[in-house]
């Protein structure tokens, strides 16, 4: 098992804004490491770090043995570490295979006479989907035809396809009802299996305990620990998710307002 | 966690079948965006077709092309932009600028303003200015993120500005001339602007090439048609491919029967030869190749398919009646001819009519509702009826009114028919083909009708035998549905016999259209046929829309097009260069207004500075027609040249038909909000049949 990333003490801070401190955690090939927080717990912060569309403040950011600081997307892209936004990854009116292959389409041909080559991209595209258990028949049909599960599989598989090493999952399941987010989180399965190092944002613990190898818990910036799937349960976890003591007295509250009300 | 077991649920969660069904040939069509503009065109040449004289002549229709030819290099390169999602307004404007840049700059120096640069210079000189534009407009809509609305809107008014006072102050004179004084001008007119005058290329054998080529290339769709739709025999029948072949030499030996016979009776007689051999020959390619039905295919006719198929029927038998009864010589309009009591009648009628549909739906009086308020609702209502029943009366001849009352029900009444015919498939297949069938008998028996009736000589033979051979491939179609199975997967080998059979059989139909438009004949010329003039614009047209579709539909950059168009921020993330794409596209359309700008030139020699001014939207109605749609991320290259076809047939049309031009504008506002009615309600079809 092979360390992805590292991060030791990693923040951020805005001007004299704090939005991100103290974050340690690991991701490791073929496993699936979940960020838990609720709103405004940083975990965008996070993931604009990890995909390089912000560098971090302070600590260290180490992908694949070597101290790393991105300042692009495109450069984290290049080293095979692929963000899939929920409602950025997709152009819904163009086809599957047009949305597959977008940026990088194959082509035949020299410039200036160079063209897409429709076949072998619809026919990858076709087998990439397959490898994620999606048959896609017509890969003309618009994006947009789809549903939202089937929409972040084609993400998925793009990324895949195209050799990231670790995908970065933002809330993939936060719009979709119960089933849809049920064929994701296989997705997510299917590319762990595949050996890819899989970061899995949520503020849902019970879709990231079922698949989750490690969990990193955030509250109001801070690191709240960062824990192995046998050191911790799915209760502790949304207890802790939800800031621990904080939640205790809610319920506490809640409680005695039924029974006073009652 | 398994892969069969992701996969049963993924197809759970996909909408069931009918998503995976297989889709025929013609809602795959329809499926594309240009499919209104095509139909929109075909019925507006028809319309013209039938009041003009002028029209259908291939004088007319190089006027049409030498309209569209400006009109569509700017409409494609727009649609691009307007793909990519965003506007310029400059566009129009930019055509006459670029324009009488290249002329300043090969202008005398002797005079003021010119440069008196050799054309070889100036040419490449003025595309440099445009690609400058391109790049201006793009760079500022980028950098600043203001809608291009606003950018090019002010890039407009100071291109209008600059062309008036630039020309005022120079040369002191609005018009800027003349771009024949400049060096080399001998070797660049015949590229910008050559023509091909069809009376002096005179071919005499060219109407069996265009014969040839129009039943070839229609035979070759018939077949595409059946390749697509129909599941193939695992063994094929002999004594069909021998009936095809009966059909195909019957069919030859009719037409040449028709060209050898003079008078009624040869021409009936050929007549009967060509339908029947036709009829012959597509059953024989079906029962040669294709699978029949098996089991159960009863005829059952619901009574929704009852009730259409009789009100079709009605409405056609009506159509014949009407007629047959209205005056076919009152050239005097209706108004004129009624009584004035009549009038009244007709006044007050109508605002009847009109006060009593207010009347209930505003609850009828039974509720509260103020009778004051429906009350003057009902007024204005009826006002308007009335004032509209007069302009229609005012406008109207007894013949047109004969023509549109003829032509609106028999329509109506084929379409009833034709959506019988497809409920009936519904419940089995024969059913389908019997409807089908009476929709072919109707359409032969107008036919028939209107040889018989019709004042007009180009009525009595093209419109007759285009319906008769009409109602001959819909029989061949009945007879051929009902007995054989559609496909319903997806057969990758068929459907690419279909799509090469269906090009092969366009190419065939263009050929024969071409030579017929292209060449005269002796007789032709003794006849006295009017002059028609070919320019070298419709070949740059031609060009500029096959390199566009090109881009679009098989290049990276036409995919980014898509992509910046439809979300740019999706596309920036993934790492298309969505800046430079949209720059580029602006940079595009303004090297299309150079194209334009030195067809124009070189055409004209000289150029007013107003000229281009107020085209732009123009060419975004053009795109629009075509199916391009205003959001971006939607559209379609192809669209917007029959977008500009269509426009200038409207331009032209009027003029032909004798029509005072102003009406060009409120004809323009029909087309326009008809044909993107008509695209989102095909595109709402074509979503659901998906």
């Amino acid at each position: 098992m092979s360390n992805l990333i590292e991060l030791d003490n990693v923040g951020k801070f805005y001007g004299n804004i704090i939005a991100l401190q103290g974050v340690t955690t690991t991701v490791n090939a073929g496993e699936v490491t979940c960020v838990l927080g609720d709103n405004g717990a940083g975990k965008s912060t996070l993931i604009k770090i990890l995909s390089g569309v912000h560098d971090h403040s302070e600590g260290t950011y180490v992908f694949e043995g070597e101290e790393c600081t991105f300042t692009s997307p495109r450069q984290a892209l290049d080293r095979g570490i692929a963000a899939v936004y929920q409602d950025l990854a997709m152009v819904p009116l163009m086809s599957v295979w047009r949305n597959f292959f977008l940026g990088a389409e194959p082509t035949i041909g020299r410039w200036p006479i160079r063209w897409v080559n429709k076949s072998k991209a619809k026919r990858i595209a076709k087998e990439e989907m397959a490898k994620m258990g999606i048959d896609i028949r017509d890969t003309e049909q618009p994006v947009g035809t789809l549903s939202g599960g089937e929409r972040q599989s084609v993400a998925i598989a793009r990324a895949v396809y195209f050799g990231a090493k670790v995908l970065i999952l933002d809330e993939p399941t936060s719009a979709l009802g119960v089933k849809q987010s049920g064929v994701v989180l296989r997705y997510i399965v299917e590319a762990r299996n595949r050996g890819l190092g899989v970061i899995f944002i949520t503020h849902n613990p019970s879709h990231a305990y079922p698949v989750g190898d490690r969990f990193l818990i955030l509250n109001r910036g801070q690191s709240m620990g960062n824990f192995a799937k046998e050191e911790i349960t799915l209760p502790e976890l949304t207890q802790l998710m939800a800031g621990g003591a904080e939640l205790e007295q809610l319920q506490h509250e809640l409680e005695q307002a039924v029974s006073g009300g009652a | 966690m398994t892969d069969v077991a992701v996969n049963s649920d993924t197809n759970d969660s996909a909408s069931g079948d009918e998503r995976l069904a297989y889709r025929g040939v013609f809602t795959r069509m329809l499926v594309r965006p240009e499919i209104g503009a095509v139909i929109g065109s075909a019925a507006i040449w028809l319309f013209f077709w039938a009041v003009s004289e002028q029209f259908g002549t291939a004088g007319g229709l190089s006027g049409v092309l030498d309209v569209s030819a400006t009109l569509g290099i700017m409409a494609v390169a727009v649609a691009l932009l307007m793909i990519g999602g965003e506007f310029d307004l400059s566009s129009g404007a930019a055509t006459g600028a670029l324009g009488i840049v290249t002329i300043l700059l090969v202008k005398d120096i002797g005079e003021l303003g010119g440069a008196g640069l050799s054309l070889f210079i100036a040419i490449p000189l003025s595309f440099i200015v445009a690609m400058a534009l391109g790049w201006y407009n793009g760079t500022v809509v980028e950098r600043t993120g203001l809608p291009s609305f606003i950018v090019t809107l002010a890039t407009f008014f100071v291109l209008r500005g600059f062309k008036l006072g630039f020309s005022k102050l120079t040369i002191d004179n609005i018009s800027v001339g003349r771009i024949d004084e400049g060096h080399g001008f001998d070797f660049w007119h015949p590229i910008f602007a050559s023509v091909w005058t069809r009376n002096d290329h005179i071919w005499d054998t060219r109407d069996v090439a265009y014969t040839v080529g129009i039943l070839l290339g229609l035979a070759l769709m018939v077949l595409a048609v059946y390749e697509g739709n129909y599941l193939r025999k695992k063994v094929p029948n002999v004594t069909g491919l021998v009936l095809f072949a009966g059909g195909v030499v019957g069919t030859v030996v009719g037409v040449l029967l028709m060209h050898n016979t003079n008078g009624v009776s040869g021409d009936v007689i050929s007549g009967l030869v060509i339908s029947g051999s036709i009829l012959v020959g597509l059953f024989g390619v079906a029962l040669w190749r294709y699978e029949p039905v098996t089991g159960d295919n009863h005829i059952h006719l619901d009574k929704r398919v009852l009730e259409l198929t009789g009100l079709g029927v009605v409405l056609i038998v009506f159509g014949v009646v009407c007629a047959l009864v209205v005056d076919v010589d009152g050239q005097e309009t209706i108004l004129n001819r009624l009584p004035v009591a009549v009038e009244w009648l007709i006044t007050i009628a109508a605002f009847a009519l009109a006060g009593g549909i207010v009347w209930r739906r505003n609850g009828g009086g039974t509720s509260g509702t103020d009778l004051g308020t429906v009350a003057m609702s009902a007024a204005r209502a009826g006002l308007v009826g009335a004032i509209s029943i007069f302009a229609f009366m005012f406008m109207t001849t007894e013949q047109g009114l004969r023509a549109i009352l003829f032509v609106g029900l028999a329509t109506t009444g084929l379409i009833l028919l034709a959506m019988g015919a497809l409920r009936a498939r519904r419940s089995s297949a024969l059913s389908g083909s019997v409807i089908l069938a009476l929709n072919s008998a109707a359409i032969a028996a107008l036919a028939l009708f209107i040889q018989a009736e019709s004042g007009h000589e180009k009525f009595r033979t093209e419109i007759f035998s285009v319906m008769m051979f009409g109602a001959v491939v819909i029989l061949a179609w009945a007879i051929v549905s009902g007995h054989y199975q559609q496909r319903r997967a997806a057969d990758h080998e068929a459907d690419r016999l279909s799509t090469w059979l269906s090009g092969i059989g366009l190419v065939a139909i263009l050929i024969g259209l071409i030579s017929r438009l292209l060449w005269t004949t002796s007789d032709e010329i003794e006849s006295g046929v009017a002059v028609a003039n070919f320019r070298m614009s419709i070949l740059w047209f031609i060009a500029f829309t096959a390199v566009a579709t090109f881009v679009l539909g098989r290049t990276k950059f036409g995919s980014w097009i898509f992509a910046v168009g439809g979300n740019k921020e999706a596309a920036r993330q993934i790492g298309v260069p969505a800046a430079k794409t949209k720059t580029q596209l602006f940079m595009i359309v303004s090297g299309a207004a150079w194209l334009v700008g030195l067809l124009l030139a070189f055409r004209l020699q000289t150029l007013q500075s107003g000229t281009g001014n107020g085209l732009e939207f123009e060419y975004i109605i053009a795109a629009v027609v075509g199916g391009t749609a205003l959001t971006g991320g939607y559209g379609s290259v192809l669209g917007a040249a029959i977008g500009a076809f269509i426009m200038a047939m409207s331009k032209q049309g009027i003029g032909l038909a004798l029509w005072n031009s102003d009406w060009r504008f409120a004809f323009l506002g029909v087309i326009l909000l008809g044909a993107v009615m008509a695209n989102n309600f095909i595109k709402a079809k074509a979503e659901a049949v998906r």
